[in-house]
């Protein structure tokens, strides 16, 4: 039972992969907490562990040892099928390179999530067209991704990752491959989803103008927190 | 409700891959085509050879003849076989062929008599066209059977050739039995005279019916037993057992054709796998995706059974009636020793050999999908 105020809780949290005879470590021993509600960026060089800690905030990969907490559930004691249920629930996640399915429309893209619901087909379209709107790509619905600009395809991931309301979102390096203006536009919306929505949101970033948007900067190194400190976005 | 919202996802994408999935789906037509063709093959052999117990017909051939240039037996015979204790009834028979080898398109005359054509092949021939008095009314009339009229394209009135012989067609019949259906009846003088040979001559065979298919053996016996003194001693057999003696070459053909059918199934495992497999490599980071909002192994799992599925029933649909329409329309054959067996579609066929398609098109898919199952998510989003 996760009995401290944070959110997200981490305890001596360990990763080590193995290559070939090579142990690696990206992580070690890291303890952490983010409250409910926070707009977090997750700094460092490459290495540091940062996409490896969002990896296993979200769920999609193991923890090796020591226990992660979110809400009530400790993800480190959950198998696959648990893991799967949780994110499908609690998590959206939005990738650097955006990961929608190129053979699924936008609006279907979008549904995936919901589909894992029980909610009938209207129900499932009411909120597909509402997170559609929230991301203004309404008139895109049809639009494969291969018909989208790289900034239309990130807003269809972000659409996917709220459509299910999830209290919690994880961006890795969501503005990585956006012009500026594109960036702007995903980092706003990011913005209102925290300040408006009251989303939980953790976002990896190299980038010091995207995580000036935080509220929060966690500052790793292999693999283990630096420093926390306040990066200036408005709650 | 989760797992058919999953499975109409899986048709959807499928579908958006088109060529992926048509060539799997053509390769297992193909497959699918030979499976139904071997199975209508193994059914023809079957029907043709396979006796029943209420199977009254017997078949009364020269000993130690086994082609039916080479059986000659003396046409008086009839007057014998009809006091026989058991005999219905006796047909004197000449049998003239195109062709005495194995072969596609193998004509087989049968020369009866006017007052056997009358008596006994008017209650088991069905007339489909024309009659049996524009049968009986040339000299060269002609009862064509079904199969090999819609074969040769023939039609009332129209005159053919064949070993020799000329005929004009006056009907078209129908039979239960293979024999019949791929037959063509002549007036036995006319064939006798076609033949070089004299009316009251001799014939190739008798076709004698009994009253008792309890007794088809006993009677058998007795017919070999009265003209063992004779000149022509006599070799009598029931008629599918017959057939299956003179076909010996289609029966061994017909098993080794049942080779076909495992090798099309294994070429539908394979085919199957390989789509999946390929799909699968190539959908590496799709798959990830879907685990990462959610879907946990099983769905993964199920969506690639279902793929495998829909690529297995697709091809399979698509050879299946392929093979049902070509063996349909086609009416194919193989005749040998003046038999023929029928290559015979049914819709049975076709749906025996979609089912076996499809099981296989499942348990190739099932390995991958259990692999898909159990990728990790972070490999599956670097690996694409």
């Amino acid at each position: 039972m996760n009995d401290g105020n944070a959110f997200i809780r981490c305890s001596k949290l360990t990763k080590v992969y193995h290559k070939g005879d090579q142990e690696i470590v990206p992580l070690r021993d890291l303890d952490l907490e983010i409250e409910r509600g926070s707009f977090v960026s997750l700094m460092g060089p490459s290495g540091s562990g940062k996409t490896t800690l969002l990896n296993l905030i979200a769920g999609i990969d193991s923890v090796t040892s020591g226990s992660l907490w979110i809400g009530d559930n400790n993800l480190a004691a959950m198998s696959r099928n648990q893991l799967a249920a949780w994110r499908a629930h609690e998590v959206g996640i939005i990738f650097q390179s955006y990961n929608l399915v190129p053979v699924l429309t936008a609006y279907e893209n979008v549904e995936l999530p919901l589909l894992l619901h029980s909610m009938t087909r209207r129900e499932r379209a009411q909120r597909v067209e509402a997170a559609l709107a929230t991301v203004l790509l309404s008139d895109r619905a049809d639009h494969f991704p291969r018909q989208l600009s790289g900034g239309q395809e990130q807003r269809v991931a972000i659409a996917r990752a709220i459509v299910a309301e999830p209290p919690l979102l994880l961006a890795d390096e969501p503005t990585g491959d956006l012009d500026r203006e594109s960036a702007t536009m995903v980092l706003d919306l990011l913005s209102e989803l925290n300040r408006v929505h009251g989303r939980t949101i953790v976002m990896v970033t190299h980038d010091p103008a995207a995580a000036h948007r935080a509220q929060i900067a966690l500052h790793l190194d292999k693999g283990q927190l630096l420093r926390a400190t306040s990066a200036g976005g408005a709650h | 409700m989760i797992f058919w919202r999953v499975a109409a996802l899986s048709l959807r994408m499928l579908s958006r891959n088109r060529l992926r999935g048509a060539l799997a789906v053509l390769g297992i037509a193909v497959a699918t085509f030979l499976l139904s063709a071997e199975r209508a093959v193994h059914r023809g052999v079957s029907e043709a050879t396979n006796a029943s117990q209420g199977d009254t017909r017997l078949i009364v051939y020269r000993a130690n003849r086994f082609c039916p240039f080479t059986s000659k037996i003396p046409e008086r015979y009839v007057d014998d076989l009809l006091k026989i204790e058991g005999v219905k009834s006796a047909i004197p028979m000449q049998i003239n062929v195109s062709n005495c080898r194995a072969s596609l398109d193998v004509v087989v005359f049968r020369g009866v008599r006017a007052v056997d054509a009358k008596a006994v092949l008017a209650h088991r021939l069905r007339v489909l066209d024309g009659s049996f008095d524009a049968f009986l009314s040339r000299g060269n009339g002609a009862l064509v059977g079904s199969a090999l009229a819609a074969r040769r394209g023939l039609k009332v009135g129209d005159n053919f050739t064949s070993a020799g012989v000329s005929v004009t067609v006056g009907g078209i019949v129908e039979s239960d039995g293979p024999q019949d259906r791929n037959a063509c009846y002549v007036q036995l003088p006319f064939l006798q005279s076609a033949m070089g040979g004299v009316q009251g001559g001799d014939v190739t065979q008798f076709e004698v019916e009994v009253h008792d298919a309890t007794r088809i053996h006993e009677v058998a016996r007795a017919i070999d037993a009265h003209f063992a003194p004779d000149r022509a001693p006599t070799s009598t057999r029931p008629e599918k057992a017959f057939v299956a003696r003179a076909a010996e070459d289609l029966v061994a053909i017909a098993a080794f054709a049942g080779w076909l059918g495992i090798g099309a199934l294994i070429a539908v495992f394979a085919l199957v796998a390989n789509a999946i497999v390929l799909s699968l490599e190539s959908r590496t980071r799709e798959i990830a995706i879907l685990q990462s909002v959610g879907f946990h192994g099983g769905l993964v799992a199920w969506s690639v059974v279902v793929e495998s599925l829909a690529l297995a029933l697709a091809g399979s649909i698509l050879g299946a009636s392929a093979a049902y329409f070509t063996l349909f329309f086609g009416q194919f054959g193989l005749g040998a020793e003046g038999v023929s067996v029928e290559f015979q579609s049914s819709i049975s066929i076709s749906l025996l050999s979609i089912v076996a398609a499809c099981v296989v098109g499942i348990l190739a898919g099932f390995v991958p999908a259990l692999s898909a199952a159990r990728r990790s998510i972070v490999e599956g989003m670097r690996g694409a």
